[in-house]
């Protein structure tokens, strides 16, 4: 089997059961939609389906290849495979961080009046708020957005305070770049096959990701209660679509850290064949990395 | 100010896609390149990121929380 070109894999029934749990998912969120009464449920259902699919499958492709049934085409074959998956993430952030910048720098100043534009023309500058949103104050974070339009003109909504970024944005930042710090130690520990030193500094990483989350939580308690919610203009829907996919990430990090975890502990991996590590570990500095511009991009700059 | 930042991420992202390209080839060779580019990074965001709140605490630079005008 290991000297074969080609690895043609055995017939299996993974599939059928995760297209089984997709589609009783999208039946239970459309049925929800409607106010069904059982559609809810049909949702977990379908989501319970997809997580037996997802670690069923996976534990046959890590039981496989424990065994020794891939060879290099298969191995090559997986790097390319997590190589396009990053491909789609990073255009998925690509798009969130691009709406920010549209925002900030095009939408939010013409709505006030600047550049030579459809809505004012070169000579009137300060046109534009005139015909849309008399009044409109160009700022960032945009504090007033234009709300209901009533009879004599624009009302403005008086917005929401602003999250300090002095408290936990920045200890989040620290404890998200320590977790990457403690991660590479795992990553050398793994290199130079100490065991011992490996499984600590994952536990290490594994808690400063939870640790990350759980501020976050606290963070976006803080904000709702201060009125900064999704429906809070263009600054609140920004920022809670890249922080909160950022969440989504770090928390589908954490698994994955997890599973390798579990896996090190079965005495998988050894310092020169490792690619699960190495993915998970890849994934792991990126989503640092993506929290790194928010950080900088929604706080500071 | 602005512009170092700039500059520092373009190389944590340009560390970060050379670590990419070492998962992809794989083997020795590709695991050492990995190892190496992810540990660039993570030196210069931890040292980013030490930047910023210095710059911060001497009053260089003002979060986002103080609004400015965008134009």
């Amino acid at each position: 089997m290991s000297n074969q070109d080609y690895y043609v894999p055995h017939g299996t029934y993974w599939p059928i059961i995760g297209s089984i749990g997709v589609s009783t998912l999208f039946i239970g969120f459309a049925n929800q939609m409607h106010g069904v009464e059982w559609g809810g449920s049909v949702m977990g259902l379908g989501m319970a389906i997809i997580v037996f699919m997802l670690f069923g499958w996976l534990g046959t492709v890590v039981n496989e290849s424990v065994n020794g049934m891939y060879n290099r085409q298969v191995d090559k074959s997986f790097r390319w495979g997590m190589s396009w998956f990053i491909f789609s993430e990073v255009m998925f952030f690509a798009a969130f961080f691009g709406a920010l910048f549209y925002a900030r720098i095009l939408s939010v100043p013409w709505l006030g009046g600047a550049d030579n534009n459809m809505f004012s023309g070169a000579t009137e500058a300060l046109e534009t708020s005139k015909y849309i949103w008399e009044g409109f104050q160009a700022t960032w974070p945009l504090i007033n957005t234009p709300g209901a339009v009533a009879q004599s003109g624009v009302e403005f909504s008086s917005g929401f305070k602003l999250v300090d970024t002095w408290g936990l944005p920045a200890l989040n930042t620290g404890l998200l770049l320590t977790s990457g710090v403690t991660l590479t130690y795992a990553h050398h520990a793994l290199r130079k096959g100490h065991r011992n030193a490996l499984v600590f500094w994952m536990i290490a990483t594994i808690a400063l990701g939870v640790a990350f989350l759980g501020f976050q939580i606290a963070e976006y308690g803080h904000a709702y209660h201060d009125g900064l919610k999704l429906t809070s203009g263009i600054y609140g829907s920004t920022f809670y679509l890249l922080t909160g996919f950022h969440g989504f990430h770090v928390t589908i990090g954490v698994i994955m850290l997890t599973v390798i975890l579990y896996r090190i502990q079965k005495g998988h991996f050894d310092s020169d064949n490792h690619f699960a590590f190495e993915g998970v570990a890849w994934y792991w500095h990126f989503v640092d990395v993506v929290w790194l511009g928010l950080f900088i991009f929604v706080y500071w700059l | 100010m602005g512009y170092i930042v700039i500059a520092i991420i373009v190389v944590i992202l340009f560390s970060l896609g050379s670590a990419l390209i070492g998962m992809v080839k794989g083997g020795k060779e590709g695991s050492e390149k990995m190892f190496k580019s992810l540990r660039i990074r993570i030196g210069l965001s931890v040292f980013l990121f030490a930047l910023l709140m210095f710059s911060g605490f001497m009053g260089w630079i003002e979060p986002n929380t103080t609004m400015l005008p965008t134009q």
